[in-house]
């Protein structure tokens, strides 16, 4: 990363406690400007916890967090996400009971003014303001691929494939600057995995989004970004190029297990 | 890292007090009205009797409240659920108990050996009618409900403590009906320093402490008792180790009605009046207890419950009694605000 | 079952309104049933105000008769001889005419009081919702539970509070006679004629409504249906926490006062013991009859249990026990009826009578596990207290 290069996001020495369980160990991370960034490491490492400080669902114990050049440590999500951090959930979290169309427009809901009596009385600007936001809503679910017929349907109704792109569609409606992805692909098949890698590309070139994506799938986070970062017991193990990262011995291990490392090296020395 | 000691957002005065708050804030709020009355009568008596027998009354009121309060405390920590039915529970165990005195012929002339294998029978017929009334409420009412969202069990539970509310209503009538006085409640039984203890408070201690041992005793041992802490750990994986949650869950209910049928014979003992409402502020005052202590705790409800006992007499004897139900409910609402993992509980996910 | 057409359905609704509207032409002004079906819309607006809290944002709300506490205490105060001394014995009057104008005691017109009352229960809603912000939601409904009940004793025992030369309250003995309703450019309302107080409820009643269907269809409607299905996910997604619980609180506390005010004046009394937990959980029972969060399934559950319990329990089957054999009045069953609805809705049919049309459209299985909360795996959102 150039240092000219300005960074949206910067992590200073994260730090996560539970209790007696350290869950994210003095982490300092940034994301450049427009672009794709991963965060991978085994279950438990930590890497959701990250997001939740990140989004400021959790305080962090310790260490700090801007948001181009805003301090936001332990903000409240409301307001970090009013600032332009959107995220999408590891189990898909949509309001059930609400249609696709209206989750995606609770995610305007910081874009949106109408109080109290705005929604009581209803004024023209009100009115407006509505019509803005549906149309929009709509406009993102074509976007992500969701088919107009099912925009009114139920969250719980809509197929697998379908709640993940929601998900998506109500992040993006709020015109983030940041978009924050966990764990995307997960029970994708390789071919809706690839598509998705196109899809991050596009929204990064459509709006100049910077994307951060917590993901397991190595084909995806080799094809699409631009810095890797390895967390590994909340601790960062490793971090650089995604081919440099992969080859890190250590993250074989923490990936692989001790002996599985080995057994790989011993390999390779013997093929050399 | 110079990083990490950066302050984070909130200034650093704030957060101490805060911090300070919410360690200390529950034990400074209990200690607040002791501490003022005993002020108070030093400066006025010149001595603590009558704080200390209001200590001594609040525990064996309190004993009551613990029996109470470890059925709220169990059956939250396996089922997640307020048993809001569990005071209505306690009332019919008081209800059972007092029928049962003139069924087997216990008269206030009952006495020695004839009074104690009396009331020992009256027990277990009070812990087993409450036990099985509580199982078949869980049975009925919850356990249809177990993957709903969580409203819709508290919802049945508040619909079955108005039921089990009518029943007594039916059953005795609309006023505090009172017993026989089979245990002489009132009478001293000796005195220390000016402090009185009575047949009744003798009662309360003698029949709660045994249980308590006995039933810590039985769910740390036993098997059933294990298998209790593992589905409150964890449902799933205790139904994976081949642990039948259902029975376990009936299990709780079960073990919670009985207790809290004893409570009900002390209490009818001791009060010498049952009526149909008992259970409702009995009910609230043991959960304030239970949550007191931190819910899914049993030791902290019986320190909740004593303590809450205490509370109580306090306020019924400095600051009468029509107000003891605000005044309960107004330490629920502070602990709710200061300290909702209460004196003993573990912090919960929420306060990590 | 498909949405119906937009024009059927302003058909209908005109229908309606000029049914209620017309309804008191056909019944005798002072009879049994017009005094029913004012009881019953006054219920309706409670209900519907203990709807926003419960069935729209999801808070269980267990002590919403303090609300109707306030309201009627706010009527006590500002609209009877109880602060008898003020001003030397003469009484102040605000706009009021008729008899109430020559009575010692504070005297202020009906809509001065409503606003007054709409003022105290707002207050009264966010400062019990505080407390409860960073609980999850059966603690919540416990917390409620306990301030119903403190309001509930305060007002039993307010007689011995005394102070500014008054009295708390009148405690059992309750603050009566209250001054009747007194509109500009209408005659004083009196007991014997009931329908300008149907009226009344009836305006009540409606407006009520179009307030409910608005905020239901406008960013803070969705805002509170979303804190109520995933309130991590709501304010991961930019919804205000303490702010838009805060307004479900103080918006539905805020109908209780009203309704609360009116009763205060349409039975003639503002009586401590009206005030009990038992009237929470009627309230309650009527919301989930109708369906949590259905406008008009709460009106149609409100309406019915009312009439269950003012003229079908008391009058029609009351003597139904009796002539099977048993010894007591089905009066004295009420409250079990009641507990025996919520627990047999809740397990057999607890969308309720007429589902909101959300619930209708959710046909999936997945339902539960969305909407359930504070799942293991989840991040629970450290809430904070401003
Ligand atoms: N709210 C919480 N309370 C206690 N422990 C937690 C909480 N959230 C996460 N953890 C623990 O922190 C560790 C990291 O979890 P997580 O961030 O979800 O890992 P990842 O997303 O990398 O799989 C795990 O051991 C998890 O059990
Ligand atoms: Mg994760």
């Amino acid at each position: 990363m150039s240092p000219e290069q300005e960074n949206i996001l910067e992590a200073h020495g994260v730090t996560k406690q539970f209790g007696g369980l350290t869950a994210v160990n003095d982490v300092s991370f940034a994301i450049p400007q427009g672009s794709i960034v991963s965060l991978i490491g085994p279950n438990g490492a930590g890497k959701t916890t990250f997001f939740n400080i990140l989004t400021g669902l959790y305080k962090p114990t310790l260490g700090r967090v801007a948001f181009s050049g805003k301090n936001i440590t332990a903000g409240r999500p409301d307001k970090i996400m009013a600032l332009g951090v959107a995220r999408t959930f590891q189990n898909i979290r949509l309001f059930g009971t609400m249609t696709a169309i209206e989750n995606v427009m609770v995610g305007q809901h910081a874009r949106m003014k109408a109080g109290l009596f705005g929604s009581i009385f209803r004024p023209p600007w009100v009115r407006g303001e509505e019509q803005r936001v549906r149309a929009k809503a709509a406009e993102t679910l074509e976007y992500v691929g969701l088919r107009s017929g099912v925009h009114d349907q139920l969250a719980t109704n809509l197929s697998y494939g379908d709640q993940r792109r929601v998900e998506i569609a109500r992040a993006l409606a709020s015109e983030p600057r940041l978009l924050l992805l966990d764990e995307p692909t997960a029970g994708m098949n390789a071919q809706e995995s690839e598509s998705l890698t196109r899809f991050m590309q596009k929204l990064r070139d459509d709006f100049g989004l910077s994307i951060l994506l917590i993901e397991h799938d190595m084909r995806v986070v080799m094809g699409v970004s631009e810095h890797v970062t390895v967390l590994d017991h909340g601790e960062k193990i490793s971090e650089g190029e995604p081919q440099a990262v992969r080859s890190d011995p250590q993250v074989v291990e923490a990936y692989l297990g001790k002996q599985e490392a080995e057994r790989q090296r011993a390999e390779q020395e013997g093929a050399v | 890292m110079a990083a990490a000691s950066l302050p984070a957002a909130q200034p650093a005065p704030l957060r101490a007090v805060r911090r300070f708050l919410s360690s200390y804030g529950l034990i400074l709020v209990l200690l607040a009205m002791p501490v003022a009355f005993g002020i108070q009568d030093l400066r006025t008596e010149g001595d603590l009797s009558r704080l200390a027998n209001n200590l001594l009354d609040g525990l064996s009121n309190g004993s009551v409240w613990a029996l109470v309060a470890i059925g709220y405390t169990l059956v939250y920590g396996i089922v997640e659920l307020i048993n809001f039915a569990h005071g209505e529970v306690f009332m019919i165990g008081s209800f059972v108990a007092a029928g049962f005195f003139g069924t087997i012929g216990l008269t206030a002339a009952t006495g020695g050996a004839g009074l104690v294998l009396g009331l020992l029978l009256t027990l277990v017929l009070a812990m087993l009618a409450s036990g099985v009334l509580n199982t078949m409420i869980e049975r009925v009412a919850y356990r249809p409900l177990r993957n709903a969202p969580k409203l819709a069990p508290l919802i049945t539970a508040v619909g079955f403590s108005f039921i089990l509310q009518n029943v007594g209503l039916l059953w005795r009538g609309g006023s505090q009906q009172s017993i026989i006085d089979l245990v002489k409640s009132q009478k001293e039984l000796f005195n220390v320093f000016g402090v009185s203890v009575t047949n009744g408070d003798a009662l309360a201690v003698c029949v709660t402490i045994p249980l308590v041992l006995l039933m810590t005793a039985f769910i740390a041992k036993s098997r059933l008792g294990k298998a209790m802490r593992a589905t409150a750990q964890d449902p799933d994986a205790a139904r994976l180790m081949g642990i039948n949650v259902d029975t376990t869950i009936s299990a709780t209910f079960m073990i919670g009605g009985m207790l809290a049928g004893a409570a009900g014979l002390i209490y009818a003992l001791y009060q010498t009046t049952v009526w149909y409402f008992q259970g409702f502020t009995a009910g609230l005052i043991a959960f304030t207890a239970a949550v007191m202590g931190g819910i899914g705790n049993i030791r902290g409800a019986v320190l909740g419950g004593l303590i809450i006992g205490f509370i109580q007499q306090l306020s019924d004897n400095r600051i009468g009694t029509q107000w003891t139900p605000a005044i309960v409910f107004a330490y629920l609402v502070m602990i709710m605000v200061f300290k909702p993992s209460g004196l003993l509980g573990e912090e919960t996910r929420e306060a990590g | 079952m498909p949405e119906l057409p937009r024009n059927v359905r302003i058909a209908l609704t005109v229908a309606v309104i000029a049914f209620g509207a017309l309804l008191p032409l056909f019944v005798e002004g002072g009879g049994g049933f017009i005094d029913d079906a004012t009881l019953a819309l006054a219920y309706v607006v409670m209900a519907l105000g203990l709807n926003i809290i419960v069935g729209f944002a999801g808070l269980l709300d267990l002590g919403y008769v303090a609300f109707f506490a306030i309201g009627a205490y706010t009527m006590g105060y500002f609209g009877s001889l109880f602060h008898i001394n003020v001003n030397g014995g003469e009484g102040l009057h605000v706009l009021v005419a008729g008899p109430a104008a020559e009575l010692p005691g504070i005297h202020a017109n009906f809509l001065i009081i409503v606003v007054l009352a709409i003022v105290a229960t707002t207050v009264a809603g966010m400062l019990i919702g505080l407390p409860t912000l960073r609980l999850r939601g059966d603690y919540i409904a416990i917390v409620t539970l306990a301030f119903g009940e403190i309001v509930g004793r305060i007002a039993i025992n307010g007689d011995e509070i005394a102070g500014f030369g008054t009295k708390l309250t009148n405690g059992r003995q309750g603050i009566t006679p209250v001054d009747k309703i007194d509109l500009p450019f209408s005659e004083p309302f009196t007991a014997l004629n009931l329908r300008p107080w149907y009226w009344v409820a009836f305006t009540m009643v409606l407006i009520v409504l179009f307030v409910n269907f608005r905020l239901r269809d406008s960013r803070l409607g969705r805002a509170w249906i979303a804190l109520r299905e995933d309130e991590v996910a709501a304010v991961s997604m930019g919804v205000p926490l303490v702010k838009t619980k805060l307004l479900a609180y103080g918006t539905g506390a805020a109908f209780g006062g009203v309704s609360g005010a009116f009763l205060g004046s349409y039975l003639n009394t503002v009586n401590a013991d009206q005030f009990q937990f038992a009237f929470s959980i009627f309230i309650l029972a009527m919301v989930i009859l109708g369906g949590l969060g259905s406008i008009w399934g709460v009106v149609v559950g409100a309406i019915a249990l009312s009439f269950i319990n003012n003229r079908l329990i008391p009058d029609v089957l009351n003597d139904v026990p009796e002539r099977i054999g048993l010894d007591f009045d089905l009066t004295e069953l009420s409250f079990g009826i009641f507990g025996f609805l919520l627990v047999i809705m809740m397990i057999l049919r607890p969308e309720g009578l007429i589902p909101e049309r959300r619930r209708q459209l959710e046909l999936g299985e997945g339902i539960e596990d969305l909407a359930k909360t504070g799942d293991d795996d989840d991040p629970v959102y450290q809430a904070r207290v401003p």
